[in-house]
C-alpha cells in the first residue's frame, strides 16, 4: 500500500508540471443552497478526468461554471495560467457534450457541426470540409445530411461529439453524455471516448454518476460529496486506498463496519469495531482514538469454517455467482459465493484476509 | 373494440360540425353567390358575372384601402413581435412562481371589451389627455401636440396594444418548449448573442411566431372600430367600405366580392402560415 501512495504521490507532482485547468476554492450557491462548497483541483493536459458523485452532489454545478453557464459565486477558474470564470461562455476555448446532446433540430448534422466553425478563423471554403473529417472521426459522415430526430441515440451522441471536437477546444467537457443509451451501447461508447481522448490528445473532463464508468475511462478520478471533493486520485488508488467510508461504500460497495482505531503500527492500524479487533492497513493520516471505518467488499470476504458469525438474510442469484447478505453483530455485510449458497436463516462464518481489507477515515455525516 | 365508441364520436360530433356548417360556412357560400350577382337601383339581378371583381381590381380606391389593411396588419404583426419576443422570454424563461399571475395579467385587458379600450385610448392620447399634460409638465412643449389623436400613429398605438397579448401567447407557447440547453450549445460554440438569437432561438420560436402573427394578421386587417374612432380621416378602411356597400350604398354584390377578394388573401396567408409551420416543426421531419 505504501509503494502504492507513494507512486501516485510521484504521479501528482508529474501531473502538476503542467496544468490545463486550475479550480481555486471554487463555491457555488443558488440563494441559500450551496451546490458547491470549496473545490480544488487541477486538470492535467492530454488527460481523461471523471467527476465522479451521486446527483446533487454539485459536479454538474462544476462543469456548468467551467462551461460559462453559471456564474462562479467565489473562488477562482484558470485556464492555461488566465483567469476565466469572467470570460463569456461564447469566448472560452471549451466545448460541451450536452447530457441530452442539444443538437440543434432545424440544422442537418453536417450544420451542426459546422456551427462552431463560423465562429473561429476557417476560410468558408474549408468549413465544410472539417466538418465532414469530424464526422469521419466519430463514423457518422455517411449521415451527414440527416436531421437530428432521425437519428438513434448513440448517432445523436457520435453527432454531439463531432460537433465539440471540431473546433479542437482546449478542454472538453461531457455531461454525463452516457446516462441516456443503453448498457450495451455505454459500453461500446466508453471505449470510443478514451480512443478518441488518446488519439486527439484533448483534455477530457467527464462528470458521472456510475462508477464503473469512471474507471473505464479515466486517468483520475474526483469524487465528490455534498458540495465536496471527497477524494481524488487514480482510478487504482482510489479504488485501494479509500479516504472515507463514503467513498469506500460509493466505489467499491463495501461494507462500512465503524469503530475506533486504537493504536497505529507502521501502515496499519488496529481497529476495534462490533466484529472484532482487527489489524488492517489504512489511510495513513488516522491517528489513535480517531473514529474509522472498517471497509469490506463482497469480493474480500468468503464464507469459511471459521471466522465472524453471522445469519445468512437472503442470498440474490447474480448469473455468474451469488450475493450472500448476513448479519453480524447487527452489520450488514455482503460476501460473493460462487456455488452452493447457504440456506436463509443459516449459522455462517464469514472470513476475511485482514491484509485485503481497509480502514477509512469515517465521512462526515457518519458520526 | 375501439369501433363502436369511434362510431359515437362521430355521431356525437355530428351537431357540432352541422352547427358549424349552417352558422359560418353557409352564410360565406351565400356571400360568395353573391359576389358574382349585379345590382339595379334596388333589385338584384340574378346574372353571373365577373364584373364585381374587376371593379375592385380597377378601382385604385379599393385597392389602394385593401393594400393599407394588409399593410397595417404586417406592421403591427411586426411590432407586437419585436415587443412580443422579450416579453413571452421573461414570461416563460425568467418567471417561475407568479407565471399565471402574468398570464392572466396580459388577458385582462382583452375582458374589458374593445369600446373601453378604444376610448381609454382617447383620454390618453387627446390634446388634453394624458401623454400631452405630461408632455407639457415636463416642459417639452408649451402647446399640446394635436397630432397625437385622429391619426394613423394613434390608430397602431391601440391596434399595437389590443392584439399584443395574441402575439405574446404564441411565443410564450414556443418558448415553453424550447430547452436552455439549445441556446447554451450555441453558446458553447462561440455564438455571440445576435447570432444566438438568429440562428437558434428565432428558427427554433417560428411555429410560434407564425401562429401569433397570423392571429394578429387576422385581427388586424378585420378591425374597423380602431380606425375609425382614432384614425380620424385616415380611419376610412376596406372594411368600413364594405360595411358601407351593404348599408347605405345598397351594392350587396360589390360588397360580397370586396369581401372575398379579403377572404382569399387571408386564406392564402393561412396556408403559407401552416406549410411554414409543418416545415419548421420538426416532429414531421422524421423517417
Amino acid at each position: 500500500m505504501t509503494a502504492l501512495h507513494n507512486s501516485t504521490q510521484t504521479k501528482e507532482s508529474d501531473r502538476q508540471g503542467r496544468p490545463l485547468l486550475e479550480a481555486k476554492g471554487l463555491f457555488k450557491s443558488y440563494g441559500k443552497v450551496e451546490a458547491v462548497s470549496g473545490v480544488d483541483f487541477s486538470l492535467a493536459e492530454n488527460s481523461y478526468v471523471t467527476l465522479l458523485g451521486p446527483s446533487g452532489c454539485g459536479k454538474t454545478s462544476i462543469l456548468r461554471m467551467i462551461g460559462g453557464f453559471e456564474d462562479v459565486t467565489s473562488g477562482a477558474l484558470v485556464l492555461d495560467n488566465v483567469r476565466m470564470d469572467h470570460i463569456p461562455a461564447a469566448k472560452r476555448p471549451i466545448n460541451t457534450v450536452f447530457q441530452n446532446y442539444a443538437l440543434f433540430p432545424h440544422l442537418s448534422v453536417a450544420e451542426n457541426v459546422a456551427f462552431g466553425l463560423s465562429y473561429q478563423n476557417v476560410p468558408k471554403s474549408e468549413i465544410s470540409k472539417r466538418a465532414l473529417d469530424a464526422l469521419k472521426t466519430v463514423r457518422m459522415d455517411a449521415l451527414a445530411d440527416r436531421r437530428p430526430r432521425q437519428l438513434s441515440g448513440g448517432q445523436q451522441q457520435r453527432v454531439a461529439l463531432a460537433r465539440a471536437i471540431v473546433n479542437a477546444p482546449r478542454l472538453l467537457l461531457l455531461d454525463e453524455p452516457l446516462s441516456a443509451l443503453d448498457r450495451r451501447m455505454r459500453k461500446d461508447m466508453q471505449i470510443e471516448l478514451k480512443e478518441l481522448q488518446r488519439r486527439l490528445g484533448m483534455t477530457f473532463l467527464h462528470v458521472t454518476h456510475d462508477q464503473e464508468e469512471a474507471f473505464a475511462l479515466s486517468d483520475w478520478i474526483i469524487v465528490m460529496h455534498d458540495g465536496r471533493i471527497e477524494q481524488q486520485g487514480r482510478p487504482e488508488e482510489i479504488y485501494a486506498c479509500p479516504s472515507t467510508a463514503y467513498v469506500a461504500d460509493f466505489i467499491g460497495g463495501a461494507t462500512c463496519v465503524f469503530g475506533e482505531v486504537v493504536e497505529r503500527e507502521g501502515d496499519k492500524v488496529v481497529i476495534d469495531t462490533p466484529i472484532g479487533r482487527h489489524l488492517v492497513p489504512g489511510v495513513s493520516t488516522l491517528s489513535t482514538g480517531a473514529p474509522a471505518a472498517l471497509c469490506l467488499r463482497p469480493e474480500q470476504l468468503t464464507l469459511a469454517k471459521a471466522g465472524i458469525a453471522a445469519h445468512v438474510k437472503s442470498c440474490v442469484f447474480r448469473g455468474s455467482d451469488w450475493i450472500i447478505e448476513c448479519e453480524a453483530a447487527d452489520q450488514v455485510m455482503q460476501v460473493v459465493v460462487g456455488v452452493n449458497p447457504p440456506a436463509q436463516g443459516a449459522l455462517v462464518h464469514v472470513h476475511f484476509d485482514p491484509d485485503r481489507a481497509w480502514v477509512a477515515a469515517a465521512s462526515r455525516g457518519d458520526l | 373494440m375501439s369501433q363502436p365508441v369511434d362510431k359515437i364520436g362521430n355521431w356525437l360530433a355530428l351537431p357540432v360540425v352541422a352547427a358549424l356548417t349552417a352558422l359560418c360556412l353557409a352564410p360565406l357560400l351565400i356571400l360568395f353567390v353573391y359576389s358574382f350577382f349585379q345590382v339595379d337601383f334596388v333589385t338584384i339581378l340574378h346574372e353571373p358575372t365577373f364584373a364585381n371583381y374587376a371593379k375592385v381590381a380597377g378601382s385604385e380606391t379599393y385597392r389602394g384601402l385593401i393594400a393599407r389593411a394588409f399593410g397595417s396588419a404586417l406592421l403591427v404583426v411586426g411590432i407586437t413581435a419585436i415587443i412580443g419576443y422579450p416579453v413571452a422570454w421573461f414570461i416563460a424563461k425568467r418567471v417561475v412562481a407568479a407565471k399565471s399571475t402574468f398570464l392572466t395579467l396580459l388577458l385582462v385587458p382583452l375582458y374589458s371589451g374593445d369600446l373601453v379600450r378604444i376610448f381609454a385610448w382617447r383620454v390618453l392620447l387627446g390634446a388634453e389627455g394624458a401623454v400631452n399634460r405630461s408632455l407639457m409638465w415636463l416642459g417639452v412643449t408649451d402647446t399640446p401636440f394635436g397630432g397625437l389623436l385622429f391619426s394613423p400613429l394613434a390608430t397602431h398605438i391601440a391596434l399595437t396594444y389590443n392584439y399584443l397579448p395574441f402575439m405574446v401567447i404564441g411565443l410564450w407557447l414556443a418558448f415553453e418548449s424550447l430547452d436552455d440547453a439549445w441556446t447554451e450549445a450555441a453558446a458553447d460554440l462561440g455564438a455571440p448573442a445576435v447570432d444566438r438569437f438568429r440562428r437558434v432561438t428565432l428558427p427554433l420560436t417560428l411555429p410560434g411566431l407564425i401562429a401569433g402573427g397570423l392571429m394578429v394578421f387576422v385581427m388586424v386587417a378585420g378591425d374597423y372600430l380602431t380606425p375609425q374612432l382614432l384614425g380620424g380621416a385616415s380611419g376610412i378602411t376596406i372594411i368600413s367600405a364594405v360595411n358601407d356597400l351593404f348599408g347605405t350604398a345598397f351594392d350587396w354584390p360589390l360588397g360580397s366580392a370586396i369581401a372575398w377578394t379579403m377572404l382569399a388573401i387571408l386564406m392564402l396567408c393561412f396556408g403559407v402560415g401552416a406549410l411554414a409551420i409543418r416545415r419548421s416543426s420538426f416532429i414531421s421531419e422524421g423517417t
